[in-house]
C-alpha cells in the first residue's frame, strides 16, 4: 500500500492507494510544533494497518514555518574579504516606490556573524587568491564562541569553481563536527552571489530543525512498522529521500502545495489532457501553474515574504511555478476608502472564520457570499450556521453601502473575488503568449470547484476537470510522485563559440553527478531518465528561455536545433525573435527522474440514475436570472458517464462544484468530474 | 463621487481592475524584451495607459521620477497632432526635455493612440532610458555638457509609425547615430511590443463591456484617485512651510545653486511655490518642467498615501509653481543631462519643508542622489568594448520609529536593482575589490534612530585606457537629521591609483583615466538620524558596535555609551 501525507496550516491530509487501485482519504488536525504527531494520528484515523505500508510520501510545512516564523537556528556566515555586506545590501530594490518609511528585508544573519576570509576566484573560475585556512580557523573558534548553531558559506564565483568553498566546509567538519554547514555551491550553482549566499543562509537556517523534525518521523515510523521506501516531497514537484533532505532541506520550502500542480499533470496524463491550467482554491490563498504538453514548469526565481510592496527573500531552488494570490474562502469583502468593493487579501483564517461558522467572525467573507446566494448550503458546514447573521454582515458591511440587496452584495463579492483570481490566471496564461482555450482547467482544493465553472466561461477555457479527492488532491499528487532531482549550472557560453566535445563534457558530468545521486538513494541508473534544458537568451539579454535540448552527445544538428527553438520560444514568449542576433547559453539545467513504480487507478463504472444521485432542489442567486431552482447531486452517488445539464450543483465531503446554464457535467470512469461548454 | 453612472459599481470596478492589470501587464512586457541593463535590471522606465485626452489612467513604474511624464507626452502629442491628425496605427517618438513629458535625451517616450470604432479611447504610452542616444560622451548622459546639442538625438514629437507603418528613414538616422545600435533600437522595438499590447487588451476590454462602460470605468478610475487624495489631504497640518537647499555643483565648476520652497496647505490644495530658486545654469543639472511635476508628485505621494494606484485623479489637489528659466524648469538650450539631481533636490526641500511637523510619515534626509556612475573600456578578455551605466545604493534617513535602511536606491529610483557583483565581473573589464557598508567614524546618522549606511563599491580596472564618469550630488551639503538626529554623510569617491597614490574625494568628475590595476572607491552617504543619540538604548548602542555600525569612540561621544572593545559589556555616561 502506498501512503501520502501532507501537512496543511489546519489539516494533516491522507491519501492512500491499495494494491487493487482503490484509493482512500483522511484529514485530521494539523499538531504544531510537533507535527509528526498530526501525520501519526492520520495514519491511526484512517484505518490503514501500518506493516501494509510499502511506500510512505511526505508532504511538510516544516521549511516554510520555521522560516516565516524565524524560528530557525542561530546561523553565521563566511563569505569572500570584503564581501560580507551583500547579504545586508542586497539588491537595493524597493517595490513599494513611493513609502519613505519602507521596511528593507532584515538579513538572516547579523552583522557580527558575517564573517570573511581572503581567498579569490575570477569569473572564469581560475584562483586568485588561495583560501586563507587560518582566517577560517579563527571563524570558528568566534563563532563557537557566539553560540552558533549553524554555518552557510559563500564565495564570490564558487559556482564556477567551488573548491573553496569545499575546502572551508571540509575544514569546519573536521574540526567542529557538530555544527551544521552549509556551501552555497552545494545547493545552487546559479551566478548572482545575493541570491545564492541568501539561499545558503536559509538553507543553513532551517537544517537543524529540518533534520530534528525528519529524524523524529522517521524514529515514529520505524516503531510503527518497517517501510523501507520513505520518501519527502520538494518544491520541484519530485520526491527525495528522507536521508538526502537533511542535507538540503531548503529544497521543502514549497513541499506541500506543488504536489497538486505535480498531481493535476499526471492525473491529466490518465485521461488524456496534456495542456492543463492547475488551479487550488484553500482557504486563504489560490495557487494556480501551467502545464504545458504533460510538463510542469520549475524555476529558480522562487521568493519568499515577497509581494508588490516587499523585495523577499529570494531561494534559488528549483520550485514549481506558482502563481499565488491573496484570495481563497476566507478572504474578507471590503470597502475601500474611495468606496470601492474589494476582496482579501486579508483572510478570516480558521478561526474565527467566516461569519457563517459562527465562532464570532464579523466581517463577510467569499464563502459568506457563496452560502448566501445558494452555492453552498448551511448543511454543507460542520458548524450551526446561522443564515440570518450571514446576511446581516453582508448587507451591513456592503450592501447598505451601495444601497442594494444582501443578494446583489453577495454577488458582487464573487464577482470581485472571481476577477481577482481570473487576472492571476491570465498572468499565467495569456500574458505568457498562452491561449487559454488550448487548456483545460483543473481545480481542485476546498473551493476551486466553486469557482473554476464561472472562471472558465470567462477565460474561454472548453473544459473543467474537479479531479478525484479534490479536497485533498495535493496528497494524491504525492502518490504518484517520481524521485527527482535538477541541476542547474551556470554555464555562460555563446553558441555559436562552443564547442561540442566541451558541451558534451558539461552535461555528462551533471548526469555523473546525478546518477551518484540515484545511487546513494538506492535508484538503479536503468529506472533514471534525464530531461536536458538550456537556459538561453539573446547576447545583451538578460532574462532567459528555458529550451528543452537534445540528450546524448551532441551534434551540429542539435546546436542548430536548440537555437532555433529557442528563437520559437522566445517569440511566444516575448513576441518577437532576433534571428540575426546571437545567442548565448547561461544555464545548463538538467532534470533527473528516478522512475518509481507507480499505482494503477481503478475504474469506478458506477450504473444507476441521475435522479437517485439527487439530494435536492435548492434556489440559487445568478447574475442576471436571480433565483433559479437548482438541483443539488451528491458526488458519491453520481452514475458514471450520464450527462447533467447546469444549472447544478454537486456536493461531496468538503467541496461543492456550482455550474452555470451554458454548462453541461459528467462523472468519467475514474470519478472525476468533466464539466464542459454547452455547443451552440 | 462626481460622476452618476448606470452601470453597476461591480462591473466598473472589474473593469478597472483590468485596466490596471492591462498597465502591469505591458510594463512587465517592456522589461522582459528589453537589451539593455538599464531597462532590465534598473528598470528605468515607465509604461501605463491615459484617457483620450491624456489623463493617466495607470502607471507601471520602476522608478518613482517619471511619475508625470507620461501624461505630458500624451497632451503633447494631442496638441501636435490635433483634429484628425492622429491615425490607427501611428506611433509618436519624443525626448524633446523642453516639451511635455521630457526629462533627458535618454528617455525616450512613445505613444500610441487606441482607437474603437474610429475614435480615440485612450493612449498607450511608455518612456525608457535608452543606454545610447548619440551626443558628445558614451552613455550620452553626462555632466560637463554646456548644451542640449552635446547630449544627443532630438526626437520633437515625431511619428516613429504612420499608419502602421514604420518610418524607415528614422530607424537609419538613429542607427547611424548612436553607439550602441542595436541596444537602442531593441529597446525601441520592445517599447513598441509593449504599447501594442496595451492597445490589445483595451481593445478586448471594448468588446467585453462596450466602450460606454469603459469610459464610464475611466471616469470611475480618476475620481477614485481623487478621492482617496483628498480624505489624506484633510489629515494633513494646514499651514505654510518653508524650507531652503543647495544643488552642489553644475558641473562645470559652477555653483553651489541655492534652491527653495513654500509648501501651502490649505483643506482642498496642496501648493509647492519653488519661486526665488536659482536660474537654469550653464551645466547639466538643469531640470526640466517636467521633472518638477514629477519630484512633487513623487513626494506629495509619499506624503498622502503610498500604497495607492497611481492616475491623475490622485493629483488634482496639486498646484506647482515655479519662476521660468529657473534651474527646475530649464528652456532650451540649455543642458539637462543630469536633470534628476535638482528633481532629486527639488523634492527633497518639500520632504524637508514637510518633515518636523509630519512625524509619522516623512523620516530623516536620505543619501538623496542616484549616484551615477558610467565606466567604459575594453574588457581584458574579450577585446570587446564594454559600458557600465549604473546608479548606486546609499543610506536613507532614520524615523520616529525606526532606524534607516542601509545600501538602497534614491528617492527618484525604485524597482531597481544593483549589478550582482559575479555578473558585472563578467560582463565588464573590472573587478570588485569591495561592496560593503560604509562606516564613517564621525558620528554620521548618528539618532535615537540611526541613518542608513551608505555604501563602498570598488572597481579595480583590468585594462588601460578606462573612464569612470561619476556623478554624484550631496557631496557638499548633508543629508539632513531631525529633531536633534545627526547629519549623514557626502556621497563621494576616491582614486586609488597601482602606483598606491590617493586622488579624491570628488562629487562629479567627468572621465577619469583608470589604467590597469587602478581603483575607484565610490562611496555612497549615510542618511540622516531621528532624535538625539543619548535617547538610543545603550544595549543597543553596544549591538551597534558589535555589529561595526559605529566605533567604539562614536559610541562614547555621541551616544554617551562606554563599550567593552573584547566582551562588548557597556555603561551609560555622564550626560545620558
Amino acid at each position: 500500500m502506498r501512503v501520502a501525507t501532507d501537512i496543511g496550516g489546519t489539516f494533516t491530509d491522507l491519501v492512500y492507494v491499495d494494491v487493487n487501485g482503490n484509493i482512500g482519504v483522511e484529514k485530521s488536525s494539523t499538531t504544531p510544533p510537533n507535527f509528526e504527531k498530526g501525520v501519526l494520528d492520520v495514519i491511526e484515523k484512517s484505518g490503514v494497518d501500518q506493516s501494509s505500508i510499502s511506500m510512505f510520501i511526505h508532504g511538510t510545512t516544516v521549511i516554510i514555518n520555521a522560516l516565516t516564523e524565524r524560528k530557525g537556528a542561530k546561523t553565521a556566515l563566511i563569505t569572500t574579504k570584503g564581501f560580507r555586506d551583500v547579504l545586508e545590501i542586497a539588491r537595493g530594490n524597493r517595490p513599494d516606490l513611493f513609502n519613505v518609511n519602507y521596511d528593507k528585508p532584515t538579513p538572516f544573519v547579523e552583522r557580527y556573524l558575517r564573517r570573511e576570509v581572503s581567498e579569490r576566484v575570477n569569473y572564469k573560475g581560475e584562483v586568485l587568491t588561495d583560501l586563507n585556512t587560518d582566517e577560517v580557523k579563527e571563524c570558528i573558534e568566534y563563532f563557537k564562541k557566539e553560540g552558533v548553531e549553524a554555518v552557510a558559506v559563500s564565495f564570490l564565483h564558487s559556482y564556477r569553481n567551488p573548491l573553496h568553498e569545499q575546502q572551508t566546509v571540509q575544514l569546519i567538519k573536521e574540526l567542529w563536527p557538530e555544527v551544521k554547514v552549509t556551501a552555497s555551491s552545494d545547493i545552487t550553482q546559479e551566478w548572482r552571489e545575493y541570491e545564492r549566499t541568501n539561499t545558503a543562509v536559509l538553507n543553513a537556517y532551517v537544517q537543524p530543525a529540518a533534520t530534528t523534525y525528519i529524524n523524529r518521523l522517521e524514529n515514529e515510523l520505524k516503531t510503527q512498522a518497517e517501510i523501507d521506501q520513505r520518501y519527502i516531497m520538494q518544491s520541484n514537484g519530485g520526491t527525495t529521500k528522507f536521508e538526502k533532505a537533511k542535507e538540503a532541506p531548503i529544497n521543502m520550502v514549497e513541499s506541500g502545495p506543488v504536489a497538486g500542480i505535480f498531481g493535476a499533470a499526471v492525473l491529466g496524463e490518465m485521461i488524456g489532457e496534456k495542456n492543463i491550467i492547475a488551479f487550488d482554491i484553500g482557504g486563504t490563498t489560490a495557487k494556480c501553474s501551467l502545464i504545458e504538453n504533460g510538463e510542469v514548469k520549475v524555476s529558480t526565481d522562487y521568493y519568499i515574504e515577497r509581494d508588490s510592496r516587499n523585495a523577499g527573500y529570494p531561494i534559488k531552488t528549483p520550485v514549481v511555478d506558482i502563481v499565488e494570490i491573496g484570495n481563497g474562502g476566507g478572504s474578507i469583502a471590503w470597502i475601500d476608502g474611495a468606496g470601492s468593493l474589494k476582496v482579501g487579501p486579508q483572510s478570516a483564517g480558521a478561526y474565527p472564520g467566516p461569519v457563517a461558522y459562527g465562532q464570532g467572525g464579523t466581517e463577510p467573507t467569499t464563502t459568506d457570499a457563496n452560502l448566501l446566494t445558494g452555492r453552498l448550503s448551511p448543511k454543507n458546514f460542520d458548524y450551526n450556521v446561522n443564515l440570518d447573521t450571514v446576511r446581516s454582515a453582508i448587507d451591513t458591511k456592503i450592501g447598505n453601502h451601495f444601497g442594494i440587496s444582501p443578494e446583489d452584495a453577495a454577488l458582487g463579492i464573487i464577482r470581485i473575488a472571481n476577477s481577482n483570481m481570473l487576472n492571476a490566471l491570465k498572468l499565467i496564461s495569456i500574458r505568457k503568449g498562452y491561449n487559454p482555450q488550448d487548456f483545460t482547467l483543473l481545480a481542485f482544493g476546498g473551493g476551486g470547484s466553486m469557482h473554476a465553472p464561472a472562471l472558465a466561461l470567462e477565460l474561454g477555457v472548453k473544459k473543467v476537470v474537479v479531479p478525484i479527492a479534490s479536497p485533498v488532491f495535493s496528497a494524491w499528487g504525492m502518490l504518484m510522485t517520481d524521485l527527482r532531482h535538477d541541476y542547474i549550472q551556470t554555464y555562460i557560453q555563446r553558441m555559436n563559440d562552443l564547442t561540442l566535445e566541451e558541451i558534451d563534457r558539461q552535461w555528462e558530468e551533471i548526469e555523473k553527478n546525478a546518477l551518484q545521486h540515484f545511487s546513494e538513494e538506492g535508484m538503479e541508473s536503468a529506472n533514471v531518465e534525464f530531461h536536458r534544458f538550456a537556459d538561453m537568451r539573446y547576447l545583451g539579454q538578460e532574462h532567459t528561455v528555458k529550451v528543452p535540448v537534445a540528450n546524448g552527445k551532441w551534434t551540429e544538428e542539435a546546436r542548430a536545433q536548440a537555437i532555433s527553438d529557442f528563437h520559437k520560444l522566445h517569440e511566444k514568449n516575448y513576441t518577437f525573435k532576433l534571428e540575426e542576433a546571437q545567442t548565448e547559453i547561461v544555464n545548463l539545467h538538467v532534470t533527473a527522474f528516478g522512475k518509481v513504480e507507480k499505482p494503477q487507478i481503478a475504474k469506478l463504472n458506477r450504473s444507476g440514475s441521475v435522479t437517485d444521485a439527487q439530494k435536492e432542489v435548492r434556489d440559487v442567486y445568478y447574475e442576471n436570472k436571480g433565483w433559479v431552482s437548482t438541483p443539488v447531486y451528491d458526488r458519491d452517488k453520481l452514475p458514471t458517464n450520464q450527462v447533467i445539464q447546469g444549472p447544478a450543483i454537486v456536493e461531496e465531503k468538503a467541496a461543492v462544484t456550482v455550474i452555470y446554464d451554458q454548462q453541461k457535467l459528467h462523472l468519467d470512469d475514474y470519478g472525476n468530474i468533466i464539466i464542459e461548454k454547452e455547443d451552440n | 463621487m462626481t460622476h452618476s453612472t448606470t452601470i453597476d459599481p461591480f462591473t466598473l470596478e472589474i473593469v478597472k481592475d483590468s485596466l490596471l492589470a492591462a498597465g502591469d501587464e505591458m510594463f512587465v512586457a517592456l522589461a522582459r524584451t528589453s537589451m539593455s541593463p538599464i531597462i532590465y535590471e534598473v528598470l528605468d522606465y515607465a509604461s501605463g495607459l491615459t484617457d483620450a485626452k491624456g489623463n493617466l489612467l495607470t502607471q507601471g513604474n520602476g522608478v518613482t521620477g517619471f511619475i508625470g511624464m507620461l501624461t505630458f507626452m500624451v497632451k503633447e502629442t494631442l496638441k501636435k497632432y490635433p483634429g484628425d491628425q492622429l491615425k490607427p496605427g501611428d506611433i509618436i517618438i519624443i525626448n524633446d526635455p523642453y516639451q511635455g513629458g521630457g526629462s533627458h535625451l535618454s528617455d525616450v517616450g512613445l505613444v500610441m493612440p487606441i482607437f474603437h470604432d474610429g475614435e480615440i479611447i485612450a493612449f498607450s504610452a511608455n518612456k525608457a532610458h535608452w543606454t545610447e542616444v548619440g551626443g558628445k560622451d558614451p552613455g550620452s548622459f553626462t555632466n560637463d555638457s554646456v548644451d542640449i546639442f552635446q547630449e544627443g538625438l532630438q526626437f520633437s514629437c515625431l511619428k516613429l509609425y504612420d499608419e502602421g507603418k514604420v518610418n524607415d528613414a528614422l530607424v537609419e538616422i538613429i542607427r547611424s547615430n548612436v553607439r550602441f545600435p542595436d541596444l537602442s533600437l531593441g529597446d525601441m522595438w520592445a517599447q513598441v511590443a509593449a504599447l501594442r499590447t496595451g492597445d490589445r487588451r483595451l481593445q478586448e476590454l471594448c468588446e467585453k463591456h462596450s466602450k460606454e462602460t469603459i469610459l464610464a470605468a475611466i471616469n470611475h478610475l480618476l475620481d477614485h484617485g481623487e478621492e482617496i487624495s483628498r480624505q489624506e489631504l484633510k489629515k494633513l497640518p494646514k499651514g505654510t512651510f518653508y524650507a531652503e537647499d543647495f544643488i552642489d555643483t553644475d558641473g562645470v565648476g559652477n555653483g553651489p545653486f541655492p534652491i527653495k520652497v513654500k509648501v501651502t496647505i490649505t483643506d482642498d490644495e496642496f501648493i509647492c511655490d519653488f519661486r526665488g530658486s536659482s536660474p537654469q545654469v550653464v551645466g547639466p543639472v538643469n531640470c526640466s518642467y517636467t521633472g518638477l511635476v514629477s519630484a512633487v508628485r513623487t513626494i506629495f505621494l509619499a506624503i498622502t498615501n503610498p500604497a495607492q494606484d497611481v492616475n491623475d485623479g490622485v493629483f488634482r489637489p496639486l498646484k506647482v509653481i515655479v519662476d521660468p528659466k529657473s534651474i527646475m524648469s530649464a528652456e532650451r538650450p540649455v543642458p539637462v543631462s543630469n536633470y534628476f539631481e535638482t528633481l532629486l533636490g527639488s523634492l527633497d526641500l518639500v520632504w524637508k519643508a514637510m518633515a518636523p511637523h509630519l512625524p509619522n510619515r516623512l523620516t530623516a534626509g536620505q543619501f538623496l542622489s542616484v549616484c551615477a556612475v558610467t565606466l567604459s573600456g575594453t574588457h581584458q578578455d574579450t577585446d570587446e568594448p564594454f559600458l557600465i551605466v549604473e546608479p548606486s545604493v546609499g543610506g536613507w534617513g532614520a524615523s520616529n520609529r525606526k532606524d534607516g535602511e542601509s545600501g538602497q536606491f534614491c528617492m527618484a529610483d525604485g524597482e531597481t536593482y544593483n549589478v550582482p557583483v559575479e555578473v558585472a565581473e563578467t560582463r565588464y573589464g573590472i573587478m570588485v575589490d569591495e561592496y560593503s557598508l560604509r562606516q564613517d567614524g564621525n558620528g554620521a546618522g548618528a539618532g535615537k534612530y540611526i541613518g542608513g549606511k551608505g555604501v563602498i563599491r570598488s572597481y579595480r580596472a583590468l585594462s588601460d585606457g578606462q573612464a569612470v564618469t561619476v556623478t554624484f550630488g550631496r557631496n557638499k551639503f548633508l543629508p539632513w537629521g531631525v529633531a536633534d538626529g545627526h547629519d549623514g554623510s557626502p556621497n563621494e569617491f576616491y582614486v586609488v591609483a597601482s602606483n598606491g597614490t590617493t586622488d579624491g574625494p570628488f562629487g562629479v568628475y567627468p572621465r577619469y583615466k583608470l589604467d590597469t590595476n587602478d581603483v575607484v572607491q565610490l562611496m555612497t552617504g549615510t542618511g540622516g538620524g531621528y532624535g538625539h543619540p543619548k535617547e538610543r538604548p545603550a544595549d543597543q548602542v553596544a549591538m551597534d558596535v558589535k555589529n561595526g555600525y559605529f566605533t567604539i569612540e562614536e559610541a562614547r561621544d555621541y551616544f554617551l555609551v562606554e563599550v567593552d572593545p573584547v566582551t562588548f559589556d557597556y555603561k551609560e555616561l555622564a550626560g545620558r
